[in-house]
């Protein structure tokens, strides 16, 4: 039997890597990947300048090297928030009705890959640097809200898996049409709820002046971070919607080797 | 990838479709592994971590009472979503094993290579024997108030003796200062920290004192009845939050 070129097309488009269904996936690594240098930087430069600089910050060196580390931060997350969002809301689809089906497939594929970053920032945010707060309070006299770790657990990690957690709320709204036509209540519980983790550290710090000092993690004024937090298995929602939508698609595809 | 779907006679994938599928699932995996190392270990260690951080912390009365309470609540809204929608029976150990990850990874580098402390003073307690119990239960019950009443109970019951081996050799009496302590409290007075049980809280408190040796077994029993409680609640909030409404506005 011979081989017509329509086979051949086939075949060659099966070698090849990434396949169109994840066209997105070396963007995807690449984002893990800068992620980790930055987290993995940051605990770097704490195990390096923390306890030498940052136990007291009346002393000029705390001003050098937290302070102006603090204020680089806040100017990054203004920045790549305005880039970020800005990027995924001009170059918005504007003809969503109109949609291959095999473009939404691969647009529910990146969809989960910004909600994977998404889950990558959370934990940096919620599991390593939050018990290192802990672990650094436990040693460290808080005399100010910005202490070594905060500054980096506080003003950039929280921020950091907001501005991507509405990357992917953004990329929903903007890309796939279910999510055009319709808000998605478990995304938009998913993105909402841990947000407020952040809103809660006004009330930390609070509590944190005016009852103690020391660092109690079970203490009641940490638990609007826990209340935060559960609204993360608004995820459940979200792979039920992908999934439904995903065999709808799949089973409307064409059969292909 | 699969979903019960009471339409749709179920025919496997195969081909191209397999494989787009099959990505998805390693999406999908890629994204439930940080997802309930983040989440579940927040919700953790800001209810129960001081429990678990310490070795001094670990009494006989609260750590088996509310570590197993606060510990089945992802477990059982995980389980509530995998189970009922994909049979898939691991959402318990899902979740206790990515919180395991979480735990340790912050000891070592956290705690251990950042201020100095002994890992042996800071090892985080295990409840995948606990969890691994949920998963069979629910899987061969296919029940909810089975598994919320065995399944439950299990959980908070094998907390304790699937600790022991990690912890009992920290109990054992040594004598310093003319005093009789234990080792666990050794640790606690040579690293002095903020978070001080004896001066946060004064441990073994209370009336169950007074049944000596028993403490523990009567704490892990108490667990075990709000145990069944818990999952029950938390596998409806795990249900509520699965949701897959799309709103006009919000």
């Amino acid at each position: 039997m011979a081989t017509t070129t329509e086979q051949v097309k086939v075949m060659t488009n099966q070698n090849k890597f990434p396949p169109w269904y994840l066209k997105d996936l070396y963007r995807y690594l690449s984002a893990f990947a800068v992620l980790t240098v930055i987290y993995m930087g940051f605990r770097i430069y704490q195990g390096a300048f923390a306890v030498s600089t940052g136990l007291d910050s009346t002393e000029p060196a705390f001003d050098v090297y937290w302070m102006r580390l603090l204020n680089f931060e806040l100017v990054f997350i203004t920045l790549f928030t305005s880039i970020a969002w800005g990027w995924l809301w001009f170059t918005r689809d504007k003809n969503l009705d109109k949609l291959e089906p095999k473009e939404e497939i691969r647009r529910y594929l990146t969809l989960t890959m910004w909600i994977s970053v998404y889950t990558f920032a959370v934990y940096w945010a919620g599991s390593y640097f939050a018990e290192q707060d802990n672990s650094w309070h436990q040693v460290a006299i808080r005399d100010t809200p910005f202490t070594a770790n905060h500054i980096i657990e506080f003003y950039f990690n929280f921020p950091m898996y907001i501005i991507l957690g509405g990357c992917a709320w953004l990329y929903a709204r903007t890309r796939l049409p279910l999510y055009a036509n319709g808000i998605s209540l478990p995304l938009t519980l998913a993105v909402v709820g841990p947000f407020m983790i952040l809103v809660s550290v006004g009330f930390n710090e609070w509590g944190h002046t005016f009852w103690f000092r020391e660092e109690f993690f079970a203490a009641p004024i940490h638990w609007g971070f826990v209340i935060g937090v559960w609204f993360a298995h608004g995820v459940g929602g979200i792979l039920l919607q992908g999934v439904t939508r995903l065999i709808e698609l799949l089973d409307g595809l064409e059969e292909a080797a | 990838m699969s979903a019960n779907s009471s339409t749709r006679t179920f025919r496997p994938y195969t081909g191209e479709k397999a494989r787009i599928a099959r990505a998805y699932d390693y999406l999908v995996l890629v994204l439930a592994l940080f997802l309930f190392i983040g989440s579940f270990h927040l919700h953790f260690a800001l209810t129960v971590g001081d429990w678990d951080f310490w070795v001094d912390w670990k009494d006989r009365q609260w750590w088996p009472a509310v570590t197993p309470i606060i510990g089945i609540t992802f477990p059982a809204a995980v389980q509530a979503v995998l189970w009922t929608n994909f049979r898939l029976p691991l959402g318990a150990t899902l979740c206790v094993a990515c919180l395991s990850i979480g735990t340790w990874i912050a000891r070592i580098f956290a705690y251990h290579y950042w201020n100095y402390f002994p890992i042996n003073m800071v090892l985080p307690s295990t409840m995948l024997p606990s969890a691994l119990v949920l998963d069979a239960v629910l899987m061969l019950s296919n029940s909810l108030t089975v598994t919320a009443i065995f399944g439950g109970s299990a959980f908070a019951l094998l907390f304790y003796p699937s600790n022991w081996p990690i912890f009992g050799m920290f109990h054992v009496p040594v004598e310093a200062g003319n005093s009789q302590l234990t080792v666990a409290d050794m640790f606690g007075f040579q690293y002095i920290r903020t978070g001080m049980p004896e001066y946060l809280r004064i441990i073994e408190r209370g009336t169950l004192r007074t049944y000596g040796q028993v403490a523990a077994p009567l704490s892990a029993f108490f667990s075990a009845l709000i145990c069944t409680l818990m999952y029950t609640l938390w596998w409806y909030i795990g249900k509520w939050f699965a949701t897959t409404r799309y709103l006009k506005r919000i």
